[in-house]
């Protein structure tokens, strides 16, 4: 929708740039994120750990937007349904002697199907009741996850290779950079297309979307699944980073923790969380380091900066940029935040 | 021809019975009047046609097919269009962007040869006073329910319902609305349009159905429902 200028009139740049759902800004982050290990103090292993992490949420952020976002139904299933496909991702390499890399793409797979099965089973139903739902059934793998000692070995943790042989983080880190760009690239050319409209209709109204044509089971169960098989792939990546996989991945925590990056970053951005994950949860983690005879109080943090976005500024980093720093005067600067459009 | 057709329509909620057995018949080219005093139940009887909230029994005819407790998605594509009586399109969203949804999903693929260009026109076809990229949280109602119309017209409808599209305008707005009535009329669509405003009616209606407690009480041209004592008794009360 927002591609007035026809593209014929765009120079290759400008053109690969639009291709590709980024303005010369965003292009800039993207390869500020690239320098960042060689940048003292980042270059420090601990630290690079730490923005793997922070990555990790951020994309986890993008694909929680697709829903939350787009659809307007909060999964709080999220992080339950990303610790599915780690867990079916580290079984199948550590049972069946499956490569990583495949085992994270079936991960994705399945993490899908269980999003297309939480899209059916909550189709019926609206906004909050959704939402509880989904969480519902997060609990409910969570549970299986922890019980199901013998394969999954429970609250012991289960051993899982790692992607990458070697001590170093940084392959990881781009990986996971990688990861970040093409899970919002993904997310970012499906609302583009006529399906992006479908779904803010659906999310913005129901009962108007479907007097207008528009067959909600469908768009709301294909959400379902790309975020989740999102979360899936997100679940491998992480279980064969960490090395190691206990059920907390799972709990509703993890999903608040991505829930809170991506509404302080800016609801139906995609960007938004994923440019705000980088610093807060870097900030989080120094906190916790730091005050780690706090337990718990990261969350604490969460929630107030949270309440305070919600309650002062709802639309987050995203509509504060889009209002007040996107639309300078200055034509090079404009062309800076904007790209051509 | 007839267009659409109910027969013996009911619609309950628990033990409520807002729509009562009403039967009754839409030509083509018409453009009917559905009056009735508050809670009289005209709401939930377009609801119940157009998919919304299926009817408790009873059926409905559309196009000389039976069209029963057909989802609105469907209905839609059929060729039937309806605004809603608190016009809430989608808030987060332009003028063209709103008006769009319609044309894409509204419309058989393909058939539609420019959406926007569709879009565009539809927002001129109602007379849209504001700019094409207003977000619609901005507008107010009377804005939002041209903003409505103009999405409800892009599925290129053989069969409109309008719910109180005039109630709150002043009196140039109603006159501007009368005509862009008669233009929707013009373009050979059909028309049952819920209305208090007689002044309205009087002028644009050539039949009207008049429902009290759920049950029809008359139905028939302008002027003899206009002047059934039972119809000016449920509105003196
Ligand atoms: N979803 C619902 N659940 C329960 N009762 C309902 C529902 N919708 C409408 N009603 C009831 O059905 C009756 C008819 O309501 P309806 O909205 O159809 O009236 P109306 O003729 O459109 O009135 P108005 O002129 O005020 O818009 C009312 O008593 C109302 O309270
Ligand atoms: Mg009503």
């Amino acid at each position: 929708m927002d591609n007035t200028i026809t593209s014929q009139q765009m120079n290759p740049f400008d053109k690969l740039l639009d291709k590709l759902c980024l303005t010369p800004v965003g292009l800039l982050g993207l390869v500020l994120l690239f320098a960042l290990p060689y940048i003292p103090p980042f270059n420090q292993e601990y630290m690079l750990r730490w923005l793997i992490y922070c990555g990790f949420i951020a994309a986890m952020s993008v694909g929680f937007d697709l829903t939350a976002g787009y659809i307007s139904i909060v999964n709080f299933g999220y992080a339950a349904v990303s610790g599915f496909g780690g867990y079916t991702s580290a079984l199948l390499v550590i049972n069946m002697g499956l490569s990583p890399w495949l085992a994270m793409a079936a991960g994705g797979i399945t993490a899908g199907f269980m999003g297309l099965i939480i899209g059916m089973i909550s189709l019926r139903l609206r906004g909050i009741f959704a939402a509880c739902l989904s969480w519902f059934f997060g609990l409910a793998i969570m549970g299986l996850a922890t019980k199901m000692v013998w394969l999954t070995r429970g609250p012991l943790g289960l051993r899982t290779p790692r992607l990458f042989e070697t001590d170093s983080n940084a392959p990881f880190y781009f990986l996971m950079v990688i990861l970040l760009f093409l899970i919002y690239l993904a997310c970012k050319l499906i609302v583009r297309s006529k399906m992006g409209l479908a779904f803010q209709a659906i999310g913005q109204n129901m009962d108007a979307a479907r007097a207008s044509g528009i067959n909600p089971v469908y768009y709301r169960v294909f959400n379902f699944t790309v975020s989740c098989a999102i979360a899936g792939i997100l679940g491998g990546f992480y279980a064969h980073f960490y090395g190691i996989l206990t059920p907390d991945v799972m709990h509703t925590s993890k999903t608040v923790e991505v829930l809170a990056v991506a509404y302080i970053g800016g609801r139906g951005s995609l960007w938004g969380g994923a440019v705000i994950a980088f610093p807060f949860i870097f900030i989080m983690e120094i906190v916790r380091s730091t005050l780690s005879n706090l337990p718990g109080l990261n969350l604490v943090i969460y929630s107030l900066v949270l309440i305070l976005v919600m309650i002062y500024y709802p639309g987050g980093f995203s509509y504060f940029y889009d209002t007040h720093i996107r639309k300078p005067k200055n034509k090079v600067l404009r062309y800076f935040l904007n790209g051509r459009k | 021809m007839i267009v659409l057709e109910t027969s013996n329509l009911t619609k309950k909620f628990g033990g409520l019975t807002a729509v009562n057995d009403v039967s009754m018949t839409l030509n083509q080219g018409d453009v009917m009047g559905l009056i009735g005093p508050n809670g009289a139940g005209k709401t939930t009887f377009i609801n119940a046609i157009s998919g919304l909230n299926p009817p408790t029994s009873g059926s409905v005819k559309m196009f000389g097919d039976d069209t029963t407790r057909l989802t609105p998605e469907k209905m839609c594509r059929l060729g039937l269009s309806r605004t809603f009586q608190i016009p809430s399109p989608f808030p987060k969203m332009t003028a063209i962007e709103t008006v769009m949804t319609a044309t894409i999903f509204g419309n058989e693929s393909g058939k539609v040869k420019d959406p926007v260009d569709h879009s565009r026109e539809m927002l001129d076809f109602v007379e849209f006073p504001m700019a094409e990229t207003v977000v619609a949280e901005q507008l107010n109602t009377v804005q939002l329910k041209r903003l409505d119309l103009a999405r409800a017209l892009a599925s290129n409808p053989r069969l409109l319902f309008m719910d109180e599209l005039a109630s709150g305008l002043s009196e140039g707005e109603l006159n501007d609305i009368m005509r862009i009535i008669n233009k929707i009329s013009k373009k050979g669509i059909s028309i049952l349009m819920i209305e208090h405003i007689m002044q309205l009616i009087m002028a644009v209606c050539n039949r009207l159905l008049c429902i009290q407690f759920g049950t029809k009480i008359a139905e028939g041209l302008t002027q003899e429902v206009a002047n059934d004592p039972k119809v000016t008794k449920a509105y003196l009360g």
